[in-house]
């Protein structure tokens, strides 16, 4: 499809007719500032094409705030060798006008003959909104939705299935999409969606079979009980007739005779229980006679035994009486042991009393000794003492005179310096063997003086030479220095020195003196702290203490004891004598007690021995016990006579059997009771059954089960073919949805070559991939050799409004090959790309335009200059005059 | 000379399971018309004595309704009716006889035959030696005693019995309540009446089985009779003939189609079925899809029509034509589905092309309109 001309009139911007001629196949570029009229021209392609001639909601066709005018678009384009002329005005005018070479279209039909073409919709009323626009909403790229691809594309879908479809011959299906959900809709009768669960009727079906097989279940159960029933009843009715005999009847009678003889067996038992009670009354006399006779015996026994007793008693009591003499001495002997042991103890201790006091004296005497001793040392410091402090004080010197007598032999020396230098010089050198008197003195040789007063020198051979030093301080310094020797004079008076020489050496001698005392008087310290006076206290006290010590001493004599033996000891051996002693003593007490104990035991046991004699020894013992004997034969003969007569008895009634006697008569009268009883519940059972049987029979209950049977078969057949019903259905429905998948993708494969082919040109290598609604989704791009997966969503507005437009473009490629028209408009496209994207862009759009009419517009004409075209300037479009 | 009318099995409160409920129906009432039928050919034909021999009732437990009418649709014919419990209906000590007599609702023109006796008529001029169930099943011969049973020699000696006759019928080497071949020879019987087996059947000159008067099952066996046996006298040879009392025809046909022409034969044969015609079709082989669609929707006219048409086609092959598939007008992936579908051999598989075809013709039709 090749756009070549377009005419707008009364439109927006151009309220004068403005013009586009000779349109291009490839790139056509149209540039001018905002508000000039790119998007009207925009508008004016969408208008002639989207929106119905009729609408009356496109009143913002009209010039601004022109409501009278009638908007108008004219266009013309080829198509498969053909010219289409469209005419369309709205509003004011509302017409449509077609011409598709010889042939004129107009109205809805010539909209219907575009829409059909292009594959776009239009609105039941309104101005055509983004989902009517199909195919040129997704080529026809308004100002700024670039990167808005996803709902173009499903808005775009069904057109793009059925243009595609004739490009994929027989693979698309015109009803395929109804089919999927007609049999989505059946299979979700039987089977959800989800779980694929039974549901509706299959669920009722399944419900219904179950219901029925249980009410089967208990109809079968109660008929099977009743059968038992029945057979149950018909062998009580058996057994009934057997009872009309009355078998029990028999037993009675034997159990009677049983128990007859039962009674004569139990008079036999009464007979033997007689006789054994008088064979146990012999047999008692029997026992007495005897013990009489024994008794008697026993009397003689006891009597030797009695006899023997007192003798061992009597033979105890002389040993215990010999066994008392050698106690008795043993208790003396312990008794000394014990007095010995006491006295020494008692030297011991005085003794240890005597070497302690002894002990204390010498240790006193020591002391004393040592006081003395340090008492004669003091006096000895004392005396030194004395004598270095007299020495002290012939040497003392005023300290504050020395310091004056210093001063005054300093002030001395100054003035006679000054004197020396105030002086007249008298220098000589004589001849040898010259000389001259000067005043008194005479001067030979060489030398010099200093003359401080007036002289005369005198010559041999010469006269003499009055010398008078000038000036007055010299008057003065011999004043001063005769004031100041008498002062030291005055002074050394008073030191009692001849000089400043020897003062000094006092003063020293004095120092030395000092130090000496102070040695001293701290050893007189070490030696009496406290002076001398508690030195001699002590020497006094001491003295006294000794003179007592002295006197305790004394007082104890010295004693001799057993070498060696100490306190400890001596001790020791008291306590073991009195122990002895006591151990002693108690053997003799217990020794006395079991001796008279042994005495009683005596006497008691000949008073006993005694007294049986007197009893054997009665008079008539012997009668007695002859009388017994006699006794004892004629019991002996009636025990034996008993005897007999019991065993004939025993043996009566053993053979006789009492206690099966007994179990028969229980035995018998059981039976006949049992059979009696059965009988009883026999008839009663027959009865329960009988009306249990007539109720149970009035149900009808094998008839019921016979209809349930019936019902359950038919809920079988129904709920097998539901379920084979749902599950042909799932087969299909599943056969659908995959040869559809299967069909989408040999639909996005195009698609995929075309898009990489774009790709290509941005990013070597790279990888976009297609939904089943074809919209790219993933970006796979190689990024330093490393694959790198990207949602496309994902990407930056400038990418995204990149491969927005490769999309778009390949698209177009693919209605291309399906034999559609393509016409691409860009109003303002890629302004959101740097310059070395744009760059790339620029060469998929220039390789696009290859094969698709393209219109750019934009307000931006230095980005598009390498396109190859030369762009239009909208301002130059209207038409003049 | 005595004409009697020789019965059995009537089983009686009987249910049919695999039929539609409508038809089951009608079926178990066909079984309460067939007595009242006997009763009138009874009239008809002058019969003195209706002999029944054994499962008179199906089950033990049928409710007193169906007592009753059993009952009433005897009286039709007021001549001697009796009857013998069978296996089914076996006198026990609690039985559907012993309810019917409490009901009081046994005519007096039956006779139940509820313990092995002798029932004598000097006036008809028989004596009817009775061998009924007293046991659901035994494994003696309970016609043992006819053989000593002592009757008056001037009357007849019909014997009356229900069970298996020994060694003559294939699958009952072992079967209960067991009957010697040759008892009415044995006992000297003038006729044996015998019930048990669903079929008529002659044993020998003397013995017969009725079979069921009313089918209830596809066997071809000659069920839906009754037999009218006429005795000139004692030890005369019995003239026994057949008469037709059932109202609905069993029928079952098992068909195989290969062809578009087999199809038409198949309709046009059950087109001519009476209107009484129980059919069971089974068919196999294979239809194309219009076949197919023509069979489905002629069985669906002729279960209209007839009392009940049950048909097999798991074993008959949905092989549509390459017309078939045109007249679908299916393009695109759906006619891939269809070409996977008719590859595919197993019946899922066909139902889905079946279902699938069904919509594709809705759809079409659609269009049309």
């Amino acid at each position: 499809m090749k756009l070549t001309s377009l005419r707008v009139e009364q439109f927006r911007q151009f309220r004068q007719p403005a013009e586009v001629r000779d349109l291009q196949p490839g790139i056509n570029l149209f540039t001018g500032p905002n508000e000039s009229g790119k998007s009207t021209l925009v508008r004016a392609i969408r208008a002639a094409f989207l929106e119905r001639f009729k609408s009356s909601s496109v009143d913002d066709l009209q010039p601004w705030g022109d409501s009278a005018a009638a908007p108008s678009v004219e266009l013309e384009f080829e198509w498969q060798g053909e010219r289409w002329h469209l005419n369309k005005s709205f509003l004011r005018h509302k017409r449509c006008d077609l011409q598709v070479g010889s042939r004129a279209f107009n109205g809805e039909e010539a909209e219907e003959q575009l829409s059909a073409l292009l594959g776009y919709g239009f609105p039941g009323r309104g101005a055509s909104r983004a989902e009517n626009w199909g195919i040129p909403g997704l080529l026809w790229v308004e100002q700024g939705s670039g990167q808005e691809l996803n709902e173009a594309v499903s808005y775009a879908g069904d057109h793009l299935q059925s243009a595609l479809g004739g490009s994929l011959g027989e693979l698309a299906s015109s009803a395929g999409d109804e089919l999927i959900n007609a049999v989505e809709r059946e299979r979700n009768k039987l089977r959800t969606a989800g779980t694929g669960r039974p549901t509706g009727d299959l669920a009722r079906a399944n419900q219904q079979a179950e219901e029925l097989q249980q009410r089967q279940r208990e109809l079968q159960e109660k008929s099977a009980a009743y059968r038992q029933q029945v057979d149950r009843l018909g062998s009580l009715l058996r057994d009934r007739e057997q009872d009309q005999a009355r078998p029990w009847e028999a037993f009675r009678q034997q159990a009677a005779e049983a128990q007859q003889r039962f009674h004569e067996v139990q008079g036999w038992l009464d007979e033997q229980r007689r006789e054994q009670e008088s064979l146990q009354q012999i047999e008692q006399h029997y026992e007495l006679c005897q013990q009489h006779l024994q008794a008697s015996l026993r009397l003689q026994g006891q009597l030797i035994l009695r006899q023997q007793a007192a003798e061992q008693t009597g033979r105890t009591v002389q040993t215990k009486q010999a066994e008392e003499k050698p106690l008795q001495e043993q208790l003396d002997r312990a008794r000394e042991a014990c007095q010995l042991a006491r006295e020494q103890l008692s030297v011991a201790r005085r003794q240890a009393q005597r070497r302690a006091l002894l002990a204390e004296l010498a240790a006193l005497e020591q002391r004393l000794s040592e006081a003395d001793q340090k008492l004669e040392q003091a006096r000895d410091y004392q005396q030194q003492l004395l004598h270095l402090r007299e020495q002290h004080q012939a040497l003392a010197l005023d300290e504050a005179q020395l310091q004056r007598l210093r001063q005054l032999v300093s002030e001395l020396e100054r003035v006679q310096i000054m004197r020396e230098a105030v002086a007249t010089r008298l220098r000589y050198e004589l001849l040898p063997g010259q000389s001259f008197t000067l005043g008194e003195e005479v001067l030979s040789g060489e030398a010099e003086r200093l003359l401080l007063s007036p002289v005369s020198i005198e010559i041999q051979g010469l006269g003499r030479l009055q010398i008078s030093p000038g000036g007055e301080d010299l008057v003065e310094l011999d004043l001063r220095q005769q004031q100041l020797l008498d002062d030291q004079a005055s002074v050394c008076g008073l030191l009692r020195v001849s000089s400043l020489a020897e003062a000094v050496q006092r003063a020293d001698q004095g120092s030395r003196l000092t130090e000496d005392i102070a040695r001293l008087e701290l050893r007189l310290e070490q030696v009496a702290p406290e002076g001398m006076g508690p030195l001699s206290d002590t020497l006094a006290l001491g003295a006294i203490s000794r003179s007592h010590l002295l006197q305790q001493i004394e007082l104890i004599p010295e004693e001799l004891l057993e070498a060696g033996l100490t306190l400890e000891q001596a001790e020791e051996r008291q306590q073991q004598a009195i122990q002895a002693l006591n151990e002693a003593d108690r053997a003799v007490s217990e020794h006395r007690i079991e001796a008279s104990s042994c005495i009683q035991k005596l006497h008691s046991a000949q008073d006993e021995l005694q007294r049986l004699q007197e009893e054997i020894n009665a008079p008539d013992r012997q009668e007695r016990e002859r009388a017994l004997q006699a006794q004892l034969v004629q019991l002996q003969a009636d025990q034996q006579r008993l005897m007999q007569a019991l065993a004939q008895r025993q043996q009566q009634i053993e053979n006789a059997r009492p206690d099966i006697l007994a179990q028969d008569i229980q035995r018998l009268n059981d039976s006949a009771k049992a059979l009696e009883e059965a009988a009883n519940q026999r008839s009663l059972e027959i009865a329960r059954l009988q009306s249990s049987l007539e109720a149970l029979g009035a149900q009808g209950l094998d008839e019921e089960l016979a209809i349930v049977g019936q019902e359950l078969a038919a809920a079988h057949k129904r709920q097998s073919e539901l379920t084979r019903r749902a599950e042909a259905l799932e087969l299909l429905l599943n056969l659908l949805k995959n040869k559809r998948h299967a069909l989408t993708q040999r639909l996005q494969a195009p698609l995929q070559r075309h898009l990489n082919r774009y790709l290509q040109l941005l990013f070597p290598q790279a990888q976009l991939s297609v939904n089943d609604q074809l919209i790219p989704t993933q970006l796979l791009r190689m990024v330093n050799g490393v694959a790198q997966y990207g949602e496309v969503d994902a990407l930056s507005f400038g990418a995204r409004e990149q491969m927005g437009l490769i999309s778009r473009l390949a698209y177009a490629d693919l209605l291309q090959e399906a034999g559609k028209p393509t016409l691409i408009i860009l109003d303002d496209a890629l302004v959101h790309s740097d310059q070395s994207r744009l760059a790339q862009m620029k060469r998929v759009l220039f390789d696009a335009a290859q094969r698709h009419q393209i219109l750019l517009f934009t307000c931006h004409p230095e980005n598009w200059r390498d396109l190859g075209v030369v762009p239009r300037d909208i301002e130059s479009l209207q038409v003049k005059g | 000379m005595a004409r009697i009318l020789h019965t059995a099995d009537w089983q009686i409160g009987r249910q049919y399971s695999r039929f539609a409920s409508e038809d089951a129906v009608a079926l178990s009432e066909a079984r309460f018309s067939v007595v009242e039928r006997i009763a009138s050919l009874a009239n008809e034909e002058h019969v003195d004595l209706i002999l029944v021999a054994g499962d008179v009732f199906d089950a033990q437990m049928v409710s007193d309704r169906t007592i009753r009418r059993l009952f009433n649709a005897t009286q039709g014919f007021s001549g001697r009716w009796i009857m013998l419990p069978g296996n089914h209906d076996a006198a026990l000590a609690e039985s559907v006889w012993s309810r019917a007599t409490r009901m009081g609702a046994v005519p007096e023109n039956v006779t139940l035959m509820l313990e092995p006796g002798v029932w004598v008529d000097r006036h008809l001029g028989i004596s009817v030696l009775a061998a009924p169930l007293t046991q659901r099943q035994t494994y003696q011969d309970l016609t043992e005693w006819f053989d000593t049973a002592e009757t008056a020699p001037d009357l007849l000696r019909v014997g009356l019995a229900h069970g298996s006759v020994q060694g003559l019928l294939a699958e009952d080497i072992d079967s209960p309540n067991p009957i010697a071949a040759d008892r009415a020879q044995r006992a000297n019987l003038d006729y044996l009446a015998l019930g048990d087996w669903h079929g008529l059947k002659q044993i020998n000159e003397r013995t017969f089985y009725s079979g069921t008067p009313e089918p209830e099952r596809f066997k071809d066996n000659g069920a839906g009779q009754v037999l009218l046996v006429d005795i000139e006298s004692p030890g005369q040879p019995p003239k026994v003939q057949s008469r037709h009392v059932g109202q609905y025809h069993w029928l079952q046909w098992s068909e195989v189609l290969s062809v578009a022409t087999d199809v038409d034969r198949l309709l046009e044969s059950i087109a001519a079925l009476p209107v009484n015609a129980v059919l069971n079709l089974s068919l196999r082989g294979q239809v194309d899809l219009s076949s197919q669609q023509r069979l489905l929707e002629a069985l669906a006219v002729a279960e209209a029509r007839h009392r009940s048409v049950q048909c097999d086609l798991a074993n008959l092959r949905l092989e549509p034509t390459e017309d078939d598939i045109a007249a679908l007008k299916a393009d695109g992936y759906v006619s891939e589905v269809i070409s996977d579908l008719r590859q595919q051999e197993s019946e899922v598989a066909r139902d889905a092309l079946v279902i699938l075809a069904g919509l594709l013709r809705e759809k079409n039709q659609e269009h049309l309109a």
